[in-house]
């Protein structure tokens, strides 16, 4: 299944590669793909105290790899910038969720449970930018699936 | 043939290479020559590149799948850091997958799978400082006895047989050697969580296998005492350690000296985490060895403390030192050698000179007689800033190479800052002005809310290149290596509470910095606060010590393009900054995928593999993958045809090989 927002016909035209359509098919490929009725990290989907807590953990569990200021190491990819949104956009939040839930720390992996994992990910919004509000971030993975990660305001 | 011992043994494997294996096979074992990639950089001598020309400008974007090997089930979750390149044998595959670190082994025509190996390690596995499925294998063979050699996770060393995937019972102990045993040095504080592990592929070379030793993220350590990364050579034949070399040298060897107050006795790390080169010809072994314990903060360990951040020289056979080159002195910016020294035979004012290359994260590329060790060109020790930080040492100088220039940005100054629109660079500038801004070696800085929050710098950590390393044409003489210009180092250092580290200083950010912190004050609108090219792939001449040219690598990012600030402007492709990008040199080609996802308007979200013309850079091709290439490529031929390997992960996207080749009938 491709996204269904590109014709084939396009893809196949303009990307002279045979293999795009069955390679995508296996990828984690957008789900939520009605644009117009989108939720995404631009309508203030955290709070501002759940982005501190979340920087709290961060800065005790994730920092000594990923460092305090997201950039990454040798081993540890950054946590800002294209890299980050690059892999991110356009998928929902659910599945960065479960990325981090299931490979996180990598050295202890599964010690945090999803309250935790939410809220760090309430800071990663922050640090990108994305903008606060009145209402905590899910930690539910369902509800999770229904915001989009977007790097450009919609 | 490297010269082996003239015996009854050495003619049986002599007679078996010419009947047994194509002929160009010998003198040279590992070779790409007859279209096999034998070793985890084709050959062991860092150069990543093939002969074979079936794939070429003309047909480069017409490549198809060949096969595909997800990993997910080699362990017991799915990974998404797949790192490794893959070995091909006489029609085998040979690869590392999955989170606990197996071996596959693969039709290398069709991808069906042979035989699968993994060990079991429990806690020592769990526990392990370079854990996942690694980068990569040995392979070695007599002509008859062949040989699949790895490091796991927990640090031991495996010998398989490469027809059955079965441990080899001669070797070590039934097939395996705990490398936390036997290694001048007690593994504290046990063999289960003692910090020292490997993830990069062993190197073979004289029938001696050489080991490296790779720690946990050193930017803000635990304590000032650690394991000592010591390199180690191991008979092939049996697994028995031949030598030790002690990368921080012991009481009584030459380089002791070099670390102030005894603290050789107590600093550790210095390891080789990255991929150690052989030459088979002159019997050498080249170590990129990394920093001594404590990234940015070096006051435990006053003076220049080799072999810190140097390149090492040793007698294969013997692992005595030939010679050494500190790259940095006294290392406090995580300048790690981080890459393959690449071994290039080159002709420099007429004169015939046996190089060695390193490519570096602060984006030089320094350039070695291999056999003396002395610079191509001269480098030149210059005066360097010297620090405020209470209890640090500071060296006064540092070797800069007069040529080739710099392939990568390093350091940073106001000039560095995003322009694309006059308000944008403002923002930029009010943004930097909080921090201490200066040229490569510009040194760390106490974090202070009311400024500098840090040295804003690039090239420590994850700048420039890293453990993809380059790859080196024979045929041009020339090195092509990729190499990240947007990644912002942020060096602050603060005070740990006593329970965090024992060390006076670890990397951190004072506390009431507020917006300064992260990333993402350190972004501009979504934007990279420094200009573009934020990543670029370069041709570097080694007989002229000359860029020959230089574009910029990867699609511009999705948050460039769609910008608001920047709609109507029409914006040169800017490159990608990330350092996973290795470089794969054939007959024609320079091979190179994207670091990062785009989803362009004609197409899906995904990651460009690309051809450039190696000759002139331009761009002759491109495929889409589903995701970054994680690994450095590599490329083989079997039944006549031409296949490229590369692993693809990231992100969403869980670990896996993917085998590309032209379409049936028009190869």
């Amino acid at each position: 299944m491709m996204p269904r927002v590109f014709a084939a016909s396009l893809i196949v035209a303009l990307i002279p590669v045979v293999s795009v359509v069955p390679l995508l098919a296996w990828g984690a490929e957008p789900r939520a793909l009605d644009v117009r009725a989108e939720r995404t990290v631009w309508d203030s989907v955290y709070t501002a105290a759940q982005a501190s807590r979340g920087e709290t953990l961060y800065v005790k569990s994730c920092a000594r790899c990923h460092q305090v200021s997201l950039a990454g190491a040798d081993e540890s990819p950054p946590l800002t910038g294209g890299a980050f949104m690059g892999n991110w956009s356009g998928l929902p939040l659910a599945d960065l969720q479960n990325r981090i839930r299931t490979t996180m720390p990598s050295d202890s992996v599964g010690i945090y449970n999803r309250q935790l994992v939410t809220d760090v990910m309430a800071y990663l919004l922050k640090a990108n930018g994305f903008p606060a509000g009145a209402t905590e971030l899910p930690t539910d993975t369902e509800a999770l699936r229904g915001i989009m990660m977007r790097a450009s305001r919609p | 043939m490297p010269p082996r011992a003239p015996n009854i043994a050495a003619c049986t494997i002599a007679l078996t290479l010419s009947t047994a294996l194509p002929a160009q096979r010998a003198p040279n074992p590992f070779t790409t020559n007859a279209g096999e990639w034998p070793s985890y950089t084709g050959d062991t001598r860092g150069s990543r590149y093939s002969p074979l020309a079936q794939i070429n400008a003309s047909n480069f974007s017409t490549l198809e799948v060949a096969w595909r090997y997800k990993t997910d089930s080699l362990g017991p979750r799915p990974e998404f850091k797949l790192e490794g390149t893959p070995l091909m044998v006489r029609g085998v595959l040979y690869a590392t997958g999955g989170t606990s670190r197996a071996v596959v082994a693969l039709d290398a025509a069709t991808g069906a799978q042979r035989w699968v190996h993994r060990e079991e390690e429990g806690e020592r596995g769990a526990a392990a400082v370079r854990p996942l499925s690694g980068r990569g294998l040995a392979y070695w063979s007599n002509g008859t006895d062949e040989r699949i050699l790895y490091v796991t996770p927990g640090y031991r060393l495996i010998a398989l047989d490469a027809k059955t995937g079965n441990r080899i019972p001669g070797f070590g102990t039934d097939g395996m050697v705990d490398l936390k045993t036997d290694i001048d040095q007690e593994i504290l504080p046990d063999l289960v969580t003692g910090e020292i592990g490997f993830q990069g592929a062993p190197v073979v070379g004289r029938d001696v296998i050489v080991i490296g030793a790779a720690f946990k993220e050193g930017t803000a350590p635990k304590s000032m005492r650690n394991n000592k990364g010591y390199v180690r050579g191991f008979d092939v034949r049996t697994g028995k350690r031949l030598w030790t070399f002690h990368t921080i040298p012991k009481k009584g060897e030459p380089g002791y000296e070099s670390w102030l107050n005894g603290s050789a006795e107590y600093t550790g790390n210095t390891g080789v985490w990255t991929q150690l080169t052989i030459d088979e010809e002159l019997g050498l072994v080249y170590l990129p060895v990394e920093s001594p314990t404590g990234d940015y903060y070096g006051g435990h360990r006053p003076g220049n403390d080799l072999y810190g951040e140097s390149v090492v020289c040793l007698d294969l056979k013997t692992g005595l030192k030939k010679w050494h080159y500190q790259i940095v002195h006294h290392p406090i910016w995580d300048f790690d050698l981080s890459a393959a020294p690449i071994l290039a035979d080159v002709t420099v004012a007429g004169k015939a000179v046996k190089a060695v290359a390193l490519p570096t994260k602060q984006g030089i590329l320094y350039v070695f007689d291999r056999v003396t060790g002395k610079p191509v060109w001269p480098i030149e020790e210059k005066a360097v800033e010297q620090g405020t930080v209470p209890g640090e040492w500071y060296s006064p100088t540092q070797p800069i190479p007069t040529k080739p220039a710099a392939y990568a940005k390093n350091g940073t100054s106001l000039d560095d800052l995003i322009d694309f629109t006059p308000e944008l660079h403002a923002q930029a500038v009010a943004i930097a002005s909080r921090y201490k801004l200066g040229p490569i070696f510009t040194p760390p800085v106490v974090s202070k809310a009311e400024g500098p929050i840090a040295t804003l710098t690039r090239g420590p950590t994850n700048g420039g290149t890293n453990w993809p390393g380059g790859a080196y044409d024979p045929e041009s003489h020339t090195v092509y290596v990729a190499a990240s210009n947007a990644a912002p180092a942020v060096i602050g250092l603060v005070q740990p509470t006593k329970d965090r580290s024992d060390m006076d200083w670890v990397t951190g950010i004072a506390p009431a910095a507020g917006g300064g912190r992260g990333g993402g004050g350190l972004s501009v609108q979504g934007l990279s606060i420094f200009k573009p090219p934020y990543g670029t792939l370069s041709a570097i001449d080694l007989d002229k010590g000359e860029i020959a040219w230089q574009v910029a690598h990867g699609e511009t990012p999705d948050a460039v393009r769609d910008h608001e600030a920047l709609k109507g402007m029409t914006i040169p492709r800017t490159g990608q900054p990330g350092f996973i990008v290795g470089t794969l040199v054939t007959k024609s080609l320079v091979i190179a995928g994207d670091p990062q996802v785009t989803t362009l308007p004609n197409r899906p979200r995904g990651a460009m593999l690309r051809a450039y013309d190696k000759r002139s850079g331009a761009q002759v091709g491109e495929v889409l993958l589903p995701a970054p290439t994680s690994g450095s490529p590599m490329t083989y031929s079997v039944n006549g045809r031409q296949y490229i390997v590369v692993a693809v992960s990231g992100g969403p996207y869980s670990g896996e090989y993917i085998a590309l080749r032209l379409p049936a009938g028009t190869h």
